[in-house]
């Protein structure tokens, strides 16, 4: 088990704006008496007669859980209103924030759970979003009847090979790879203080290994990638994780490129390549064409650091099953299956979900392909790829992963939009995805690690909350378990 | 003629009606080792084992394969005519209650048999490791039944076909026939053809080759022409061996490393002629494809190649005008067949005309690991394998039955994929001459590979151990003593001199010392050697050092400590701080926790700082592993393995000999020096360091390096030098490579090669760091440049780099003076390198700029 460093949940705000509400909440000012009796009815605090005061206060919108909630209650508002001076409604611009695989609900309610470490508040989809496929017409079929549980062991074993180090996660994730160029140094601590915080990793990426992350180098996965930027036998030796990355889910068949005006001096220093010039890592790697030019690749980073767990990253093709057979004859102790969904606004659209297999269907291609070799206890596997919520990690694992790895769900607890302009120009305009001097301040990496942790308690209650009414006292205990799955038909 | 060919393939329509399509794979497959070996001697069996052996890592025991071409009659249990004119029919039986049902209907129907014998096995239980049953093997000597074969030839058209040709079509269809039946069909697999070309064997197993060679009893068994292939299946489960490689055509048995990104295109390409795969691998696919385009097309060797590996891009353009002219066509016609990706294929066969062959084949970029080699002597070799140490391995092994055999090839060298100059592939023929079989090896274009004739003895001149060379305190003093000695003296004189360092060495730790310094600077340095045979010469230096080496000095052991596997956990702290630690490498296995690699890093840790290892076996990752700012300096002998030196970071690696592929990939700081070749990706993704290269550096050498890396490579580079450079400003303190464009010729004389660089291309998309090429003549031209371009060399650039040219002198034995010589005329340093350094790419440059 990683020692964690303990962190209390601690209330985060934003202080760089106020979050959007879902719903718009209007007081007319010339039909209202100041009765006061929408303050008495709402139970969601919308309202508030202030001791004191003669004037209802303005109305929270944030608080309300929507009409169609309502509608039909004792205690509905509009309802209520003596002079029909309430207006409640949908925000207007609510809509225009998110897309379909990350709708302005799951956005707002990662923001909430991020500031307050709670459950997001009834009436904001906190679970799955409105993509139409993939993970969002997955739903688990609770028993009517479940099983009694008495403590809910949400951890996960990152070696189940009978040799080498065991390490034990209190969560079922890790941190995803983001290269330091990709986003700022604030962001990295964010992260992986986070991680240190909750007793689990976060992975470098591929643009080396910045010195301000030594201090928590026994919970940094570092990453060889094609590029090999960053990679020396000192990173390796540091780290309990070294990551191979052959494929990223998001961008199958392409490389890693950082294009020339993220590329500051600092992150050229790290890289040791030449500042303001776009930088591109090949693809595939070039000392590796085969499996065993695989085994070669891993057998080197056990001879330079043969303590550490070796994890291998790699897409969704439609021989993955093979590819994971591959790894683990390879001696690889972790297999990172990283599907479509995921990426910044960095990987190209046309590559987004449009190449190699959805992580839903590789997942149990894997999962089944390995049991059936008898092989499956002794590898991990991890589903990485636009898994946005708890729901999702727990709908992985049921589909026959062991955790998961989380990026973007991570930058949209530090208030990412999900605008996608991580690429271009300064970068980010919030300070995540960027290395422009005066936008890299915008996230404190205290305030971000915070925000990171607070997310992860509240999966951590969902995830509670999930198992109980499963009826099943861990994660191991849901791997694989398909039946617990139910696919919700296909619109026409 | 092209009419019969037509009506060939016509006629397989019915051997393929029906059969599902085998456009998907049935098993995916990674890398394998591969080996070939050709031999004016017959060569027994067992020496496959120590390269197959030393192999290991690249297989993972679920498949491994021999094929043999040119047995020996009298162990096959026929008459020489019989061998030479039959059909050797081997059938694999998984189930050999089908045994009787087959002879009937594939042996005894359609031949006449003139020998039958079911092959003599050990008990499994004999050959350690073995874990699935290989499969019953009967091999059949056949002739096609006249009756049978006028009745075919008239059924399909095919009667003015030549009746050598007519009977190869017969015994295809036959074996199709049988495996269609008695392996595709149903999904039953209870017999299949191993081989039925003429003096061509194959035998497979779910195993490692050398189990093959154990199991079958074939230790004894003598062949030509061998070639071995340890598999790395992905299916964890693998019950019987019908995917496993050698595959057959007709005439060849194919092994392949690699895997096809096209599998299914080529396949529909070879449905399109009624050629289906039954197997579904990609390797019984490229055996297919070669069989189509040999013998049913019956394209020269040159235009199979090209069919398979084509000539593209500006090295297209470098032919000559008529054959780009035939390429072109060959290219039009045949690219959908051409497999994609990774490949290098074997090829072993014994062609109608009763020549056989032994040819490697790599892809266009050069994906798979590929060494060649030659040994021309009383007896020549020809040898081709995915490693230099497995063919090393090889030769060890037959030295010592026969010693006409030295340890040393003549030649070892890189095809480059595809290219105007070699065409990726070598092709050693053994053909019938005045004196026997003679060995001939040439290119794809026919060009031969020449190697020295200087003669070859193992006599010592007795008078060796008083020559005045050996007398002297210098090693650098009696090293240019010996090669002023050597250059003139015959080889038994020369013999003699080594002979007598060796024996000066036994006198006192400094002579042993001095002993060793010159003997390895007779090793290392080029120098002509008009008199010996440099490969002979560098055997025997090489045995005298390990001798040295393995004795150690005669004083008492705390200058010098000895350690080999066995006594690997006795090892104490260094008593003083520059003693040297003498490392046996030969029990100590290629990888793991107890490797080589390892020890030397325990080694490192306990305080010692000087090593000389030895009898290295192809041991991976020498010098990995020791940490950063790492003080060590490791000398290395015999034949290293892959990764040596990557991450090297502070400490200094001399490489006594080539070294293999991946070598100093991200290496940071620290120095290597290899006085020879390296292999693939040599420096990818490097932070910085020095190193020092006698000969070449294989394919995309310095990718992705950064920071600075200061190299100097004397010899070339095959392909993609320095692609994505990104090594800053070399005169701000970024890095560079120099290409000295040199090539140690078979006499030990440097010579400049016509262009330092052959490859299309070089520098593609840096954005930093520089390239110093010697190039006086300009050859090296702008088409090769993807993205750099050519500066004159300035002042600067030569007050950089003149150090290190300095220190390549000193270190590796080639003369600045030699570098700024050209056709004999000593040219200032402008006249002689070019710089290649990054421009500003669109691609690359800031958006709003």
């Amino acid at each position: 088990m990683v020692e964690a460093e303990p962190l209390r949940v601690v209330s985060a705000p934003s202080y760089i704006w106020r979050t959007v509400n879902k719903y718009a909440v209007e007081i007319l000012p010339d039909a209202c008496i100041d009765c006061g009796i929408c303050a008495q009815v709402c139970p969601y605090d919308v309202y508030e007669m202030k001791p004191g005061l003669v004037h209802i206060s303005a109305p929270k919108s944030s608080n309300c859980i929507g009409p169609h909630n309502c509608e039909g209650q004792s205690f509905f508002c509009v309802d209520n209103c003596p002079t029909d001076a309430i207006r409640v409604g949908e925000n207007a611009y609510y809509e225009d924030l998110g897309d379909d695989r990350w709708p302005a609900d799951l956005i707002t309610s990662t923001w909430y759970m991020s500031e307050t470490g709670q459950l997001p508040p009834p009436g904001i989809e906190s679970r799955i979003g409105d993509s139409g496929g993939g993970f969002d017409r997955l739903h688990f079929v609770f028993p009517e009847d479940p099983e009694p549980v008495e403590e809910v062991d949400t951890s996960l074993d990152l070696n189940r090979r009978p040799w080498g180090p065991r390490i034990r996660t209190p969560i079922p994730i890790y941190g995803a790879a983001m290269s330091y160029g990709s986003v700022s140094l604030n962001v990295m601590l964010s992260r992986i203080r986070a991680a240190k915080a909750w007793g689990t990793f976060c992975s470098t990426g591929e643009g080396g290994y910045p010195e301000a992350l030594i201090p928590y180098a026994d919970h940094v996965i570092t990453q060889v990638a094609t590029g090999l930027f960053g990679v020396s036998e000192a990173s390796i030796q540091r780290a309990p994780i070294v990551e191979i990355k052959y494929a990223q889910g998001a961008k199958p068949g392409l490389g890693g490129h950082l294009l020339a005006d993220k590329n500051t001096p600092d992150v050229a220093r790290i890289r040791e390549a030449v500042e303001k010039t776009s930088l591109f890592s090949p693809f595939p790697f070039h000392s590796v064409y085969s499996v065993e030019d695989h085994k070669k690749h891993v057998d080197w980073l056990r001879s330079v650091n043969p303590d550490a767990l070796i994890s291998v990253k790699v897409s969704t093709p439609v021989d993955v099953d093979m590819v994971a057979v591959g790894s683990y004859y390879a001696g690889t102790n972790i297999l990172n299956l990283d599907g479509g969904y995921g990426g910044t606004g960095a990987a190209p659209d046309i590559a987004k979900k449009n190449i190699a297999m959805p992580i839903e269907f590789a997942i149990p291609k894997v999962h089944r392909f390995l049991e059936g070799e008898g092989i499956r206890d002794e590898i991990v596997l991890m589903a990485s790829g636009g898994l946005r919520t708890a729901y999702d990690v727990a709908k992985a694992i049921a589909l026959g992963a062991d955790g998961c790895v989380i990026g973007t769900a991570e930058l949209v607890a530090l208030n990412c939009t999900r605008c996608g302009n991580c690429e271009r120009g300064r970068g980010c305009q919030h300070g995540i995805a960027t290395t422009d001097p005066e936008l890299v301040p915008l996230i404190p990496a205290d305030f971000g690690a915070q925000r990171i942790y607070n997310m992860y308690h509240a999966w951590r209650l969902q995830w509670v909350d999930l198992l109980t009414r499963l009826g099943l006292e861990s994660f191991r205990d849901l791997r694989g378990r398909y039946d617990l799955l139910r696919y919700e038909g296909a619109i026409l | 003629m092209r009419d019969a060919v037509r009506r060939v393939l016509a006629a397989r329509k019915d051997l393929v009606a029906g059969l599902p399509s085998g456009l998907k794979k049935r098993e995916a497959e990674g890398g394998c080792g591969v080996l070939g070996l050709a031999s004016t001697k017959p060569i027994a069996g067992r020496h496959l084992f120590p390269p197959m052996h030393q192999m290991h890592n690249r297989g993972n025991g679920k498949g491994g394969g021999i094929a043999a071409v040119g047995m020996d009659p009298e162990q096959m249990g026929v008459s020489p005519e019989v061998l030479a004119r039959d059909y050797l029919l081997l059938v694999a039986y998984l189930d050999p209650s089908c045994r009787e049902e087959v002879e009937a209907e594939y042996i005894d129907g359609p031949f006449d048999v003139d020998h039958t014998e079911a092959l003599p096995t050990r008990e499994m239980e004999e050959v350690p490791g073995l874990e699935v049953q290989p499969p019953e093997v009967v091999r059949y000597f056949v002739r096609p039944r006249e009756n049978r074969l006028r009745t075919f030839a008239k059924e399909a058209d095919l009667e003015d076909l030549p009746p050598g040709d007519l009977e190869d079509e017969f015994v295809y269809r036959n074996s199709y026939r049988l495996n269609t039946a008695f392996y595709a069909s149903l999904g039953e697999q209870r017999a299949f053809v191993l081989s039925h070309g003429k003096d061509l064997m194959v035998l497979k197993i779910v195993g490692y080759a050398e189990q093959v060679v154990h199991y079958y009893r074939l230790e004894d068994i003598t062949a030509h022409v061998w070639i071995g292939h340890q598999r790395y299946p992905t299916r964890g489960k693998v019950w019987h061996p019908g995917g496993a490689h050698p595959f057959v055509g007709l005439h060849e048995a194919l092994v392949h490393n690699g895997d096809f990104a096209n599998y299914a295109r080529v396949t529909k390409y070879l449905r399109q002629r009624n050629i289906v795969p039954l197997f579904l691998t990609d390797t019984e696919v490229s055996v297919l494809l070669f069989d189509l385009l040999r013998r049913t097309y019956r394209y020269p060797l040159e235009y199979v190649i090209e069919a398979m590996a084509p000539t593209t891009e500006r090295d297209f353009t470098m032919l000559p005008e008529r054959k780009q002219e035939a390429y072109r066509r060959i290219q039009a016609t045949h690219i959908h067949g051409s497999p994609d990706g990774p490949w290098f294929f074997i090829v072993a066969g014994r062609q109608p005309g009763g020549e056989m062959e032994l040819l490697g084949i790599t892809d266009t970029s050069m994906l798979r690991p590929q060494v060649f080699a030659l040994q021309s002597g009383d007896v020549s070799l020809g040898m081709v394998a995915s490693e230099k140490q497995a063919i090393d391995a090889f030769l060890r092994s037959v030295h010592e039955e026969d010693p006409r055999i030295w340890k040393v090839a003549d030649r070892y060298w890189n095809a480059r994929g595809g290219s105007y100059s070699n065409g990726g592939s070598f092709i050693f023929s053994l053909r019938e001459g005045s004196e026997g079989l003679e060995l001939t090896c040439t290119d794809k274009f026919g060009s031969p590979v020449a190697v020295s004739d200087a003669p070859v003895t193992t006599r010592v001149a007795a008078n060796g151990g008083t020559l005045p060379a050996l007398e002297g305190e210098d090693p650098g003093a009696i090293a240019k003593q010996a090669l002023g000695y050597l250059r003139k003296s015959g080889p038994a004189e020369a013999a003699g001199l080594v002979h007598g360092l060796r024996k000066r060495g036994q006198r006192s730790d400094r002579d042993w010392r001095l002993a060793l310094r010159s003997l390895t600077l007779l090793l290392d340095r080029p120098y002509p050697m008009e008199g010996w045979r440099r490969s002979r010469a560098r055997a025997d230096i090489s045995d005298a050092i390990e001798a040295l080496l393995d004795v150690g000095p005669p004083g008492d052991g705390k200058a010098f400590v000895k350690v080999d596997w066995g006594g690997r956990k006795l090892l104490d702290p260094p008593t003083e701080p520059d003693s040297t630690l003498l490392v046996d490498l030969a029990g100590f296995p290629a990888e793991n926790e107890d490797s080589g690699s390892r020890f030397l890093v325990q080694a490192h840790e306990l305080g010692w700082r000087r090593m000389r290892v030895f009898r290295n076996r192809g041991q991976r990752f020498i010098g990995c592993g020791l940490g950063p700012d790492s003080l060590a300096e490791i000398h290395v002998y015999g034949s290293s393995g892959d990764y040596l030196a990557s991450g090297l970071d502070g400490s200094e690696i001399h490489v006594h000999g080539s070294a293999q592929d991946q070598v100093a990939q991200v290496m940071k700081t620290g120095r290597l020096v290899v006085h020879g070749d390296v292999g693939q990706t040599f420096m990818y993704g490097a932070k910085g360091g020095e190193a020092y290269i006698l000969g070449d550096a294989a394919g995309r050498p310095l990718i992705n390096a950064v920071g600075r890396p200061r190299v100097v490579i004397n010899g070339t580079a095959l392909d993609y030098l320095a692609e994505s450079f990104m090594a800053g400003d070399p005169l701000k303190g970024g890095g560079f490579v120099i290409i000295n464009g040199l090539n140690v010729d078979q006499r030990g004389y440097l010579v400049d090669r016509e262009t330092p660089y052959e490859g299309g291309n070089l520098f593609s998309l840096a954005s930093g760091g520089a390239l110093y090429v010697r190039d006086p003549e300009g050859a090296v031209e702008e088409n090769q440049l993807n993205g750099g371009e050519f500066a004159e060399l300035s002042a600067a650039d030569w007050e950089l780099i003149l150090p290190y040219l300095q220190r390549n002198e000193e270190l590796l034995g080639v003369p600045v003076d030699r570098l700024l010589s050209w056709n004999g005329r000593s040219l200032p340093p402008e006249r002689v390198y070019r710089k290649v350094a990054a421009v500003p790419l669109r691609a690359l440059i800031p958006a709003h700029d």
